[in-house]
């Protein structure tokens, strides 16, 4: 009996290739990782993979902490916004800020007190 | 860390990625080479969401640059370290010391076992991590078939062996959380 409901798309890499069991396409994290720089010249093959969990570890918690940004906001949207509000809340995205920041102005005039302030 | 010369973590991240300073779609590189499908991305933010819990394309817009960054600036790290250690190849491990050095501990211990599961169920040659049996204690004995089964599973946390781990992890990630907002 096929079991639907563990090798759907739902689990691989749905519409966007067979990449197993991995919910992330490796090939994709491969090319970007490629792009970090031009020293980045050979991965191995388990590399993309600690990748592919990893960013659904970072993905997870980046939206978990820009919801409680939309929930404060009294909202049910999750906005852009919120996940800049998210990034300058928590040390660890401290390296999102500049990305951030660019989609959304009004923002870096916080930056410098936020990004010291926030962790107490 | 503190002897990384380029380390991107000084600045906040600024100007060490090319990647990071010309997002825009313009930049003349396709954009199935600078990020991850919005759908994976999309799939991933509603599963962390409440059922009710909606996402504006604009959000989802940002969380999949925010992700690309997130590879780039861990890449860096580790290939900084590989060059300083004369190797070329960056591997499994050398991400997971990233990871740690620049804040992302928590995700190592999730990491290690998704690394161990795929290390065992992996036969067809890539897995040249090498260091598997001292992991192998805590999930061997699993038929070739099931190994598949149990590394689609870890995902759903459903292997039992695993629950056992993960639901510790994630309790104490809860804890973490828990404190982050009462703070």
């Amino acid at each position: 009996m096929r079991q639907a409901g563990t090798y759907s798309g739902l689990l691989s890499g749905g519409i966007s290739g067979r990449t197993g069991p991995h919910s992330l396409p490796l090939a994709r994290i491969k090319k970007i990782m490629k792009r970090s720089g031009d020293d980045v010249k050979m991965i191995s093959g388990e590399a993309p993979i600690v990748f592919s969990k990893a960013c659904e570890l970072f993905i997870e918690e980046l939206t978990q902490r820009s919801w409680k940004m939309t929930m404060q906001g009294k909202r049910r949207t999750l906005q852009k916004e919120d996940v800049a509000s998210a990034v300058m809340a928590t040390d660890i995205f401290d390296f999102l800020i500049d990305l951030v920041s660019d989609s959304k102005d009004s923002m870096a005039d916080h930056l410098g007190e936020v990004d010291t302030n926030m962790e107490s | 860390m503190a002897e990384n010369p380029a380390s991107p973590a000084g600045g906040g991240g600024g100007g060490s990625h090319e990647s990071g300073g010309e997002q825009s779609p313009q930049s003349g590189v396709r954009e199935q080479d600078r990020f991850l499908p919005i759908a994976n991305i999309s799939r991933i933010m509603k599963k962390a969401l409440p059922a009710n819990g909606k996402i504006a394309k604009e959000a989802k817009d940002t969380v999949q640059e925010c992700v690309s960054e997130f590879i780039s600036f861990i890449t860096s790290e580790a290939s900084d370290k590989c060059q300083k250690e004369k190797r070329k190849t960056i591997n499994g491990d050398d991400l997971l010391w990233a990871m740690a050095t620049l804040g992302f501990e928590e995700y190592i211990d999730p990491l290690k076992v998704y690394l161990a599961r795929y290390r065992e169920g992996d036969t067809k040659g890539s897995a040249r991590g090498g260091d598997g049996p001292a992991k192998r204690d805590s999930i061997g004995g699993v038929p070739g078939q099931n190994v598949q089964y149990a590394l689609q599973g870890s995902m759903n946390y459903m292997n039992p062996q695993v629950t056992l781990f993960l639901k510790h992890t994630c309790r104490e990630r809860h804890v973490h959380r828990n404190v982050w907002i009462f703070i």
